[in-house]
């Protein structure tokens, strides 16, 4: 398990969600396990605990720093994803177990902007999605392929095609079933990320 | 058997590809939406098939099956 997990560090908001959709998609078509805080809604955990558990679980991480900065006047940045960057390099960093060779990838919307805020991260390796879904694609399978070594014979063009039909496929599937188009709207992280499963495997 | 279906989906180059379900390639490209719904109705038409219509992040924005609904209404009052 620990070999195939993908901590994913983003926000969970309405706007992040076409982002979050074709990222979690392309994480599992190329044969990961994309680990999320929304996973388990286990009251008897505190969050903060069960992020740990999950960094310290998954061997990839992939930390998006692209909403970092506030949009509007009086809007509060969010530190929540640069802090939990903190905890997963500390967790390599510290470890003397398998957790040493955990890998990252950091995603942010253009270049360089992050170094204005945590210049500390000078070095990683950054790609940029500049807030489009197909940008996202071509950023995680890049990453997957010269920082994991995965062979990924389809291209992301082929991924993001792919992706196109496991949205019909879904909205086709939920449609028969009684879904409204509200209710494909908010469809839970977790029915998502099981339906991706389930359709990578037919 | 399931229905065959074209879609209308974003190029990541940019513009708009019509491309058949289950295929990685698409089979035409057009800078512009409207040219790629017009072409996909034609082909969809042709191959009776279910046309898709796709917004920027992938989610469908309408589908046609000229005048034969996959998912027909289960009450028929």
């Amino acid at each position: 398990m620990f070999n195939k997990s993908v901590f994913i560090n983003c926000p969970f908001d309405d706007e992040y969600y076409t982002l979050l959709r074709p990222l979690l998609f392309t994480v599992i078509f190329i044969g990961l396990k994309p680990r999320l805080g929304l996973e388990s809604s286990d009251s008897g955990e505190t969050r903060i605990d069960k992020i740990t558990k999950m960094i310290s679980e998954s061997k990839y991480s992939i930390h998006d720093l692209s909403r970092i900065q506030s949009t509007r006047e009086h809007e509060i940045y969010r530190m929540n994803m640069p802090f939990e960057i903190g905890l997963d390099y500390g967790c390599r960093k510290y470890s003397t177990g398998k957790q040493r060779t955990k890998k990252y990838l950091i995603l942010e919307k253009e270049k360089y902007r992050y170094t204005q805020a945590l210049s500390d991260l000078s070095g990683f390796d950054i790609k940029t999605h500049n807030n489009e879904p197909t940008k996202i694609v071509e950023a995680v399978r890049c990453w997957a392929v010269e920082t994991i070594g995965i062979t990924i014979d389809i291209g992301p063009t082929g991924i993001w095609n792919r992706y196109n039909d496991f949205m019909y496929d879904l909205y086709s599937d939920r449609k028969n079933k009684g879904f409204s188009d509200n209710d494909l709207q908010v469809i839970p992280i977790k029915e998502l990320v099981d339906y991706m499963e389930k359709w990578k495997k037919k | 058997m399931a229905k065959i279906s074209h879609h209308v989906v974003p190029s990541p180059e940019g513009g708009w590809n019509v491309k058949k379900g289950g295929s990685e390639k698409a089979s035409k490209h057009f800078e512009k939406k409207d040219e790629a719904v017009s072409y996909g109705r034609i082909v969809s038409r042709n191959q009776d098939s279910e046309l898709v219509i796709h917004g920027k992040d992938g989610t469908i924005q309408s589908t046609d099956s000229h005048g034969h609904d996959p998912n027909p209404p289960k009450d028929k009052k």
